[in-house]
């Protein structure tokens, strides 16, 4: 028995409303049209089409279309892994100079606060040294073959633990730019005992700037990311 | 197979409401996961699907060569990576996620594949509450997030056996150094999710002090392709390492093995470690250097060497992958997170779960950075898919509004015929990876695939053997001076350097151990 009513998975839930974030909105509307569609015109019950005919709903082909058709309105996609620009260069927006997001204070006792972040663990001492942005494949290996300067303090804006894996011992401290204390960055600092910094807001830096981070300071509290009572440990440029 | 009735879905329903809540409340504490090395996001999303067609299949013929509570024993005793975080959340979360996506495309229905649903979630109630039986609880959350699945034979041998130290000592250093190269190249192993690490415990261990249990798997050579080849000179795969703390209370270890201690993790409140292993081949926990303390500090001295020089040959083949190759290679991590089962089973078969499934492949062109990222997002954290709201009036447990992360089966398919009962049974797929060409490394040493399987379908460890398997701690209470309950607990510990030979009566005050 059956209601005559357009088949469940088709009919538009009754309380739902549309995507909130643009490409899955304009992907996932997409597939839901085609499979409709494709649906309406096999004549037959849902059931007979579902799995016994589900390349008719929706095929390798269609799933190339609706991507084709976001990338001729001009559409370009933000990307997260370096592979992904570079092996699909056109697909992808380019990376734009990210501008400051910290308004930095003025110049005291010789430095100037640049940022702010989330200590991960509680040393007795501040960390000053010299900053290294990383970002790309290829530094991590220059870093492999000639060793981590001493006192590097690496800005990362990746907070996963692969990216700097076989070189993140060599480092005095890590400014990690997004993640929290918890991420798998936040993780391995904590293991390897590496003072860093997760979800921090900085002013810009350039490779060699020196800086000093405050892992004095207390770690978030367990509920900090769900209150945004978070970014109390500070970062300064040594100026001069 | 799949029981269709009443009872059954009820039972279904209620159990895919829990992980709805769960999974929601692990996901919203913890911030959207990007790696720059790997496109974790749209690996993901393939990796739900891929769940979502295969597992079924996987589960039954697992099931039916040993059932799932079985499995739950055997996991119960050991550590293995049918934990919490790969087979006790991540085995249904994933296939239930991957119903979602396909719900939300319209190219399924919330009553289609409802048996295979039931079935993949009784499997997996089953394992859960056998595997947790020491504690009694389904979920870390149902228990407060906590993790407590050891029995005391196993604890007191830990308690006695593992060796103690102070910071600055060989041992201390030694054992830190390990656990923090271990987390590294577990990250790395898997692509840049944590599957490869588990935590358990808190265990009380008296005069203000914790167990945690930490273990690492997947070190060597085994089911991953990419690790023939890595890490050869290790001799075993997986590694376990109690570690007990003293005036630090762990007071959240969640379903993703994630804890958090009151103060927080610091190395210099070490009081004790050890190390073990254990595998689909072991009976019971195997001590590795357990012999004194410097033997224990050398070999965890010398397995980071090793671990060292892996992690950067490791990395240097995986930054040569195509993007293709890292999401088929993360796609494949996520969606085998059950395939330890097939290994205890002696059913394991490369192809079942190191292949993108042909149904999967089709999606393929969808998964750029972006959507990938985004439609997580959409999906775990704002659950924004049109379907995922339900009525105006209702309030969710963690978010308070009208939406679930997890759509339930509707109870109609009792009477309407209309949907379709199963995915299918039939599998086939690729993988732009290199194929598997090593040996698999187990306790019993390096073997082909085909022994590997005949090994463990010949293999029963002695507490699972019929006179043991019920023997739980209610009945230890009051029969601890019985020869039956001295036999159980000199299983535990026949490998004890302390404890051999000494039967069910001992309490902790009869311990004599460093921890």
């Amino acid at each position: 028995m059956s209601d005559p009513a357009p088949e469940a998975a088709l009919t538009p839930p009754k309380w739902g409303t549309k995507e909130m974030l643009p490409l899955p909105g304009r992907y996932n509307s997409a597939v839901r049209e085609l499979a409709a569609q494709r649906f309406a015109a096999t004549g037959v019950a849902w059931k007979d089409v579902v799995f016994d005919r589900q390349y008719d709903l929706f095929s390798l082909a269609d799933a190339q279309a609706v991507e084709q058709e976001a990338l001729d309105s001009g559409y370009r996609f933000d990307f997260s892994a370096t592979v992904s620009l570079e092996s699909e260069p056109e697909k992808y927006k380019r990376p734009e100079k990210v501008a400051s997001a910290f308004a930095d204070g003025a110049v005291t006792d010789g430095r100037r606060q640049v940022g702010v972040g989330d200590n991960v663990i509680r040393k007795t001492a501040s960390v000053t040294g010299p900053v290294a942005l990383i970002s790309k494949i290829e530094q991590v290996m220059g870093f492999l073959a000639d060793g981590v300067p001493d006192g590097t303090i690496a800005v990362i804006d990746d907070s996963g633990g692969t990216l700097t894996a076989p070189i993140i011992e060599g480092f005095a401290g890590v400014i990690c730019l997004g993640g929290s204390v918890r991420s798998h960055l936040g993780i391995l600092a904590r293991e390897y005992d590496v003072p860093t910094l997760m979800n921090c807001t900085i002013d810009t830096l350039v490779d060699g700037d020196v800086v000093e981070i405050e892992v004095t300071a207390a770690p978030p509290a367990a509920d900090a990311y769900e209150t945004g009572n978070t970014g109390h440990a500070r970062i300064w440029k040594i100026e001069g | 197979m799949a029981d269709l009735s009443y009872k059954s879905l009820l039972e279904t329903n209620n159990y895919l409401r829990q992980l709805s809540d769960t999974t929601y409340w692990l996901c919203i504490t913890r911030t959207v996961q990007e790696s720059k090395l790997f496109p974790m996001n749209p690996y993901m999303l393939l990796s739900y699907l891929n769940t979502f067609y295969r597992l079924p299949t996987q589960l039954r013929e697992i099931d039916a060569a040993t059932p799932a509570e079985e499995l739950g024993d055997r996991a119960r005793e050991v550590s293995l990576k049918v934990d919490t975080v790969n087979a006790a959340w991540g085995m249904p979360a994933f296939y239930l996620i991957g119903r979602e996506m396909l719900m939300n495309w319209g190219l399924l229905g919330p009553a289609d594949a409802v048996e295979d649903v039931v079935d993949v979630l009784d499997f997996s109630r089953r394992f859960n509450l056998a595997y947790h039986r020491n504690d009694g609880h389904m979920t870390n959350k149902e228990f407060g997030d906590r993790s407590q699945f050891l029995p005391e034979r196993t604890l007191q041998v830990f308690e006695s056996d593992l060796h103690g130290v102070v910071p600055g000592d060989r041992l201390h250093t030694a054992a830190t150094k390990l656990v923090a190269q271990l987390s590294q190249y577990a990250f790395l192993a898997h692509c840049e999710c944590r599957i490869g690490l588990h935590n358990s415990g808190p265990y009380n261990f008296g005069d203000n002090r914790q167990l945690i249990v930490r273990d690492f798997f997947e070190l060597t050579e085994g089911d991953y392709p990419w690790l023939d080849g890595i890490a050869t000179q290790l001799p075993f795969g997986n590694l376990t390492i109690p570690i007990v703390f003293k005036d630090t209370n762990f007071n959240l270890m969640d379903d993703w093995a994630s804890f958090e201690a009151e103060p927080s993790y610091d190395a210099s409140n070490i009081a004790a470690v050890g190390m073990y292993t254990s595998d689909a081949l072991t009976d019971g926990y195997q001590p590795v250097g357990m012999e004194n303390a410097e033997k224990l500090a050398e070999t965890m001295e010398s397995y980071r060497e090793i671990l060292n020089a892996a992690t950067a040959d490791l990395w240097k083949r995986i930054a040569g992958w195509s993007r293709e190759q890292m999401i088929d290679a993360g796609a494949l991590v996520y969606s085998s997170v059950a395939k330890d089962f097939a290994h205890l089973a002696g059913t394991y078969r490369q192809d079942d779960w190191f292949q993108l499934d042909d149904r999967v492949q089709r999606f393929k062109p969808l998964m750029n950075d972006e959507y990938g990222r985004d439609d997580l997002g959409e999906m775990v954290g704002l659950l924004g898919f049109p379907h995922q709201k339900t009525s105006e009036y209702t309030m969710a447990r963690y978010s308070g509004l009208n939406q679930n992360m997890l759509t339930g089966v509707p109870y109609s398919v009792l009477t309407d015929d209309d949907f379709a009962p199963t995915a299918g049974s039939s599998l086939s797929g690729s993988s732009s990876l290199d194929p598997k060409t090593g040996l698999w490394t187990t306790s019993a040493g390096r073997l082909e695939l085909d022994e590997y399987n005949r090994r463990a379908r010949g293999f029963t460890p002695s507490a699972q053997a019929p006179e043991f398997r019920y023997l739980d701690e209610e009945w230890v209470k009051r029969h601890y001076t019985s020869d039956r309950a001295n036999a159980l607990y000199e299983l535990a510990q026949r490998d004890s350097r302390t404890l051999q030979g000494k039967g069910a009566g001992l309490l902790r005050a009869d311990l004599q151990g460093n921890g």
